[in-house]
């Protein structure tokens, strides 16, 4: 499209490479078709076109942010479908990322959202806060009928039934292989993941060890930064990326590493582009350095030699996380381990569209939400499953809330099925939960 | 690019006209913030731009037909949208115009599969009407390359074509009834589960008409069982003459293909860089696709081959897997993608005889050094309708006016040579002043007293179409 | 005199000409299309439009009849490119004969109306173009109007006028191209029409099945047109040739492919039961297809015929309910059961029975199609339309007025 920034205005980087994005894009709208809001809502403002579109308007001529703008930049769920679909290669990742940051900036939202938002930066990244909110969370979900705010609401609804304990498995520390060592990798352990769910890494690790791998989880690493950025946050995801890549090219440099492993994808997607991220700042090149490095764990799991499992009498439908199958273009990779393993595989239809996690997109944006987890519940029962897995832990509280069908990570089946445990979703509900094993 | 002055009456009653609006719509179907309708000020054809007075988005035949009534009365102008994909503006708004968007009706109303047809309400998008009954085995024939985001509304308003329809037919050979809404908020069906008309040929006069004649909501589709197999062929040739003369003698040897498309070496180039589906580098590329079961595609295959090798091409390829299939469609299907990458560019629509080809590419490659603008050459040979992308930077002063300069000469030479100024596309604003190139006055006369019948007050898309000077006199007499 | 006999005798079903009075008309054969022109635009009375006078349909039109056979000859043809361009007064026969001698046809299996109607005559292309005479490919090649691509004609102001082209992907302006096949000569005279034409096919095959019942008929036909293997006509008849029911499914193209597909249609239709067969002979395949393409089944017949489009499912519908009314109906299906021919007792009304789709009463008597519509009633908002574009075209209403209703 024709852009009207004036010199002055791109001599900031942002606005530059916003200027270069805008340009990418033709208006063909073909983006609108794999877009989950516009087929929900069916207006040309709550699509990516219509979305590029508003944020070429606010940013060419410095407007002070409309709340109505805002309204339809906070929808995007950012699940990326339309990056997948774009035949003219538009990034709008970066764009609305940016957007999102300007909209911080200068836009005064109403109190109640300032402070929600406020309340969540200060709460998810931080997993011994996020452990204390959560259970103050299962105490008040009776009173949930009190709450006066739909988003609020959806934040009770959203805590899970059972809260685990702290995993030591995710402190500093360094995990030996129990076979021939192939690799040495570095396990991100997340923020909320560790609050909400201690097995994926727990799962993560001995499928690792067991395969070859060293896997160190670094000191000072924490949250990868995703959700603060995702708010518009800049400065603060910045600040716990920076520790992250610290952390990290501390062990490159010191004992190397082969990868950086994610196993939550909504993370990966970010790490990955730590090197965008970070490319005016001085920590550039070290960004570029582990945006490189970085891996879904599934990339890792391709490189390393999955044993055949048996054919399992089990069908599990495999969910593709929008941050995984379009943030990262990973789209095979654990549908072929999952075959490998032994389990039968299939894909819900529409299975390009989000479940409407995204983030905190489901706390919120609870309506939008709320439309989307039916739409991809229904989808999913409908293949009837034994099993639903899925790589990405926002999915699978989504997804899980809104089925009893068991949902569990992919790595948790890969774990099982090579002589790990069976993931606690399958055992039978009653039972107790079993202690989590320490594994070094 | 002129368009009517915008009617100061109906802008000095805005605030009364979404007032009345919102009496019948739900509230988040009324768009009317100035912010907010910018969204809607043009289709995928850029260029030109024009907010709307509002947006409206209803839900339901009845809702469009509330709408429409409460337009007519205030001598609101209304403008249909589908998806808004349309290049030649068919959507692009006045200022006193009302945005009637169909995207919130996209639901699937029947599907027999023994009647073979499928009737669904117009905001559906193309690709999913296919979608509807693909486990059944069933698609939608026509295919316009924009088929995952067109709506079929849009389809109906401009008879759309695609690779497919050399067999198939286009939109107005498949659809075979509509529910439409009149100006009036009239709702009227025409046509069925049966074929043809009982009278005169409403239908086929509807489809075509860019939204002029009414807006339909929901139409009855033909479907078909999809073919057993398809493959394509890949064929590269040193000259444009000879890739056309290879057309003609397919054609004329009794073989219908399913498709064929072409490419000229520019347009190869860019999607080479841009897709890297392993193209040779020549003057012209052919990918011929036939359907049926194996051994039939073998057969015609056999035959088409021969063909081609009469011609000494300087590849053929053909494909043994449905991966080497995808990799010879794949640059076809991401040549606007690749061309967009140079740089911005303008697509054209224009239809010439399969005979003319040669003729026409070689003049075209003539203009191209006078204006001194890169055109590449893209286009569904087997029924003429090409495709010419002409590159230009929409960041430059006066390029796109040279552009549209040079893409009006192009069409000029397409009516020339026995053709027409589009085939897929539509006349939108983008062609209107060309008309007077293909037609008579008289024959612009006798369309425009087609819509005096269906819209006498010329408030559905009038600025559309016809020159705004053929018009005048009409659309001045309604206001 | 120009040697017409007179009219019919009053109570016979079957007209031998069509309702021309002795001494009233004259016939007037301009040879130019600006002629025509001329003659249109300085008429005062009603005209008569007509080709070859092959296809009387239509409630009688009284007036001076203008003929345009005068407009012949075929003006353009490229094989290459499936395009031919002809004057509307070309004889349909000598366009067959210009595509044969090339390999080619037209797509759509004009149907010969002269051994049902009893009528002489040579049918003009002009003529199958103005009330969109379509056979059994219909079905899966279009109607006549879908394998239109121009015309060219004078509108009742005497206005010489063109819509359309010579090409297939056309959408310039409305389409008025397809306004005027089946417009039966109501909104213009056509003066050259140009056609998408189709090659011959390398073979032809019919599968047949003896014995089915109306039913399991539609249902075999829509089993087969649901396939994959591209069926080009699909007809039944509770009575053919020999007396006995027949569905007949044909298939064309390369020699190989109508081979494997006959096969594959064979082992699909045999849960129909019946007996089924295959006829590979191309003159037995093109006899039986005319026979149905022509209505043969109800030459010479005695009753008026009807022909009714509906979904193809409720074609037997349609009759089980006639059924019950009248004994002794003559019945053909074409287009997989959506084409109904029924011949009923004189005067009969088959719209007295309700259904989904159109009826138009082909061959009957002078007087039942005066007070019958001879094409289905319009609801009234599609028929002021229809009026209004009448209005627009034929402002003085002279062209063959009356004749749709």
């Amino acid at each position: 499209m024709q852009t009207t920034f004036t010199e002055d205005q791109l001599k900031d980087p942002g606005i530059q490479r916003a200027n270069e994005i805008l340009r990418a894009c033709v208006h063909c709208g073909f983006c609108t078709a794999t877009c989950p809001t516009y087929q929900v809502l069916g207006d040309e403002l709550d699509s990516p076109r219509g979305r590029i579109y508003q944020i070429k308007d606010m940013l060419e001529n410095e407007r002070v942010p409309d709340a109505k703008t805002v309204k339809h930049i906070d929808r995007c769920l950012s699940c990326l479908a339309c990056m997948t679909t774009c035949p003219s290669g538009v990034h709008y990742m970066h764009l609305v990322d940016h957007a999102r940051e300007y909209i911080e900036e200068n836009y005064r939202r109403p109190l109640s959202d300032r402070v929600l938002r406020w309340v969540l930066a200060q709460i998810l990244p931080y997993p011994m806060r996020f452990r204390w909110a959560l259970i103050g969370a299962k105490l008040g979900r009776p009173f949930r009928f009190l709450m006066p705010d739909a988003r609020l609401k959806a934040m009770l609804d959203m805590a899970p039934k059972s809260i685990p304990p702290v995993s030591r498995n995710d402190d500093p520390q360094s995990f030996a292989p129990v076979t021939e060592k192939k690799m040495r990798v570095a396990l991100m352990t997340g923020c909320a993941q560790k609050a909400l769910n201690t097995d994926i890494n727990d799962a993560t690790i001995r499928l690792l060890t067991r395969l070859g791998c060293e896997v160190v989880v670094a000191e000072g690493a924490g949250c990868c930064g995703a959700l603060t950025h995702h708010m518009g946050k800049t400065s603060e995801s910045h600040a716990t990326a920076a520790k992250n890549i610290k952390a990290w090219c501390a062990e490159m440099d010191g004992k190397g590493l082969d990868a950086i492993v994610i196993n939550t994808s909504g993370c990966g997607t970010t790490v990955k582009d730590y090197g965008h991220m970070f490319r005016n700042d001085a920590l550039a090149e070290d960004a570029a350095r582990v945006s490189a490095l970085a891996m879904d764990v599934s990339e890792v799991l391709m490189k390393l030699d999955l044993p055949d499992g048996t054919d399992k009498d089990t069908v599990v439908a495999y969910h593709a996380a929008c941050s995984l199958q379009h943030g990262q273009q990973i789209k095979t990779y654990p549908k072929d381990l999952l075959k490998k393993a032994g389990f039968m595989v299939v894909e819900p239809a529409d299975s390009h569209l989000c479940c409407g996690s995204a983030g905190t997109y489901n706390l919120m944006q609870p309506e939008i939400s709320g439309q989307l987890k039916a739409r991809k519940v229904r989808t999913l029962e409908a293949k009837n499953p034994d099993i639903i897995a899925a790589g990405n832990i926002g999915c699978m509280m989504q997804i899980g809330s809104g089925t009893d069908v068991p949902i569990v990570h992919t790595v948790e089946l890969l774990d099982w099925a090579t002589g790990g445990p069976q993931p606690r979703a399958l055992t039978e509900p009653g039972k107790t939960v079993p202690d989590i094993p320490i594994l070094r | 690019m002129d368009m009517p002055t915008p009617n100061p009456e109906v802008l000095a009653k805005k605030a009364r006209i979404v007032a009345r609006l919102k009496e019948v719509l739900p509230v988040d179907a009324v768009i009317s913030d100035e912010v907010e309708v910018r969204a809607y000020e043009c289709d995928a054809l850029t260029a030109y731009r024009c907010p709307p007075l509002a947006a409206v988005l209803p839900a339901s035949t009845e809702e469009v037909a509330a709408v429409l009534k409460v337009c007519h009365a205030e001598n609101v102008p209304v403008v249909p949208r589908g998806a808004g994909t349309s290049l030649a503006g068919g959507s692009m708004p006045t200022a006193d115009s009302i945005i009637l968007g169909v995207a919130r009706m996209t639901e699937v109303l029947e599907t027999d599969y023994e009647n073979r047809f499928i009737r669904v309400q117009t905001g559906r998008t193309n690709l999913s009407v296919s979608g509807a009954v693909e486990e059944e085995g069933f698609f939608y024939a026509p295919d316009p390359s924009s088929q995952l985001a067109c709506a079929i509304a849009g389809n109906i308003a401009m008879n759309s074509g695609g690779a497919h329809c050399l067999k198939y037919g286009v939109t107005t050979n498949n659809l075979m009834g509509v529910t439409m809404v009149t100006m009036e908020g009239e709702v009227i069906d025409i046509g069925g589960a049966y074929l043809d008309a009982g009278g005169l040929d409403l239908l086929g006069v509807i489809c075509g008409s860019e939204g002029q004649l009414g807006v339909v909501t929901e139409a009855t589709l033909r479907i078909l069982h999809k073919p057993e197999g398809a493959r394509p062929v890949l064929m590269g040739f040193d000259r444009n003459e000879v890739a056309g003369q290879c057309v003609s003698d397919i054609i004329k040897a009794g073989i219908l293909p399913v498709a064929i498309e072409f490419m000229d070496r520019p347009c190869i180039r860019a999607t080479e860089a841009f897709a890297g589906a392993g193209y040779p580098d020549c003057e012209a590329l052919l990918i011929v696709e036939v359907e049926g079961s194996d051994e039939e595609i073998d057969a015609q295959l056999e035959r088409i081959l021969a063909i081609a090798r009469a011609h000494s091409p300087v590849e053929l390829r053909e494909s043994t897997s449905a991966d080497e299939s995808a990799r010879i469609w794949l640059g076809r299907k991401s040549a606007f993608g690749a061309m967009g990458q140079i740089n911005d560019y303008m697509c054209l629509d224009g239809t010439i005889p399969v005979s003319q080809l040669p003729y026409v590419l070689r003049r075209i490659g003539e203009l191209s050094k006078d204006y001194g603008l890169d055109v590449g050459n893209v286009f569904h040979a087997g029924d003429g309708n090409m495709h010419p992308l002409i590159l230009f930077d929409a960041n430059k002063p006066g390029d796109l006016e040279k552009c549209e300069a040079f893409g009006a000469d192009i069409l000029r030479l397409c009516v020339e040579v026995g053709g027409c100024l589009t085939g897929e596309h539509g006349v939108g604003i983008e062609k209107r002043d060309l008309m007077v190139d293909q037609y008579l006055p008289e024959d612009l006369d006798i369309q425009m007293a087609v819509k005096d019948v269906f819209d006498p007050k010329w408030l559905l898309n009038p600025a559309k179409v016809f020159p705004l000077a053929s018009s005048e006199a009409r659309r001045m007499a309604a206001e | 005199m120009t040697g017409r006999e007179g009219p019919a005798p009053l109570g016979s079903p079957l007209p031998i000409h069509p309702g021309i009075f002795e001494g009233q008309e004259k016939m007037m054969t301009p040879t130019t299309e600006a002629g025509l022109a001329d003659l249109v635009a300085h008429a005062r009375d009603p005209l008569r439009i007509q080709g070859g006078g092959t296809r009387d349909i239509g409630a009688p039109v009284q007036g001076d009849v203008v003929s345009t056979t005068g407009l012949s000859g075929v003006s353009l043809y490229e094989p290459g490119a499936l395009t031919l361009v002809a004057g509307a007064g070309t004889p349909l026969a000598e366009i067959e004969a210009t595509l044969a001698a090339e390999g080619q046809r037209l797509a759509f299996e004009p149907m010969d109306h002269r051994g049902l109607l009893g009528t002489s005559g040579t049918s003009t292309i002009g003529g199958v173009v103005a009330g969109n005479i379509s056979g059994p490919r219909r079905i899966q090649a279009g109607a006549c109007r879908d394998s239109l691509l121009g015309v060219r004609f004078v509108d009742g102001a005497g206005r010489v006028l063109k819509n359309g082209g010579r090409v297939m992907k056309n959408v310039t302006g409305y389409d008025l191209v397809k306004l005027m096949a089946g417009s039966w000569g109501t909104l213009g005279v056509l003066t050259e029409v140009s056609l998408k034409v189709q090659a011959l096919p390398e073979a032809v095959g019919c599968v047949l099945i003896n014995g089915l019942s109306d039913k399991d008929a539609v249902a075999a036909m829509s089993a087969a047109l649901g396939s994959p293997f591209d069926v080009s006509g699909a007809a039944h008849t509770p009575s053919g040739v020999d007396g006995h029911p027949v569905t007949m499914i044909r298939i064309e193209g390369l020699e190989a492919s109508v081979a494997y597909r006959a096969a594959k249609l064979t082992g699909a239709l045999a849960r129909f039961g019946g007996e089924v067969s295959v006829e590979r002979d191309a003159n037995k395949v093109a006899a039986g297809w005319a026979w149905v393409r022509d209505v043969a089944l109800m030459q010479g017949g005695v009753g008026d015929v009807w022909r009714i489009s509906v979904k193809p499912s409720d074609g037997q519908k349609v009759i089980e309910k006639l059924r019950a009314l009248y004994a002794d109906l003559g019945v053909l299906y074409d287009w997989g059961g959506g084409l109904v021919w029924v011949q009923v007792p004189e005067g009969t009304d088959v719209r007295s029975v309700s259904f989904d789709g159109h009826a138009t009463l082909i061959r009957s008597s002078h007087e039942t199609r005066v007070f019958l519509p001879v094409f289905h009633p319009e609801p009234a908002s599609l028929a002021a339309l229809s009026r209004g574009l009448r209005a627009k075209f034929d402002p003085r209403g002279i062209l063959n007025p009356g004749l749709m209703g």
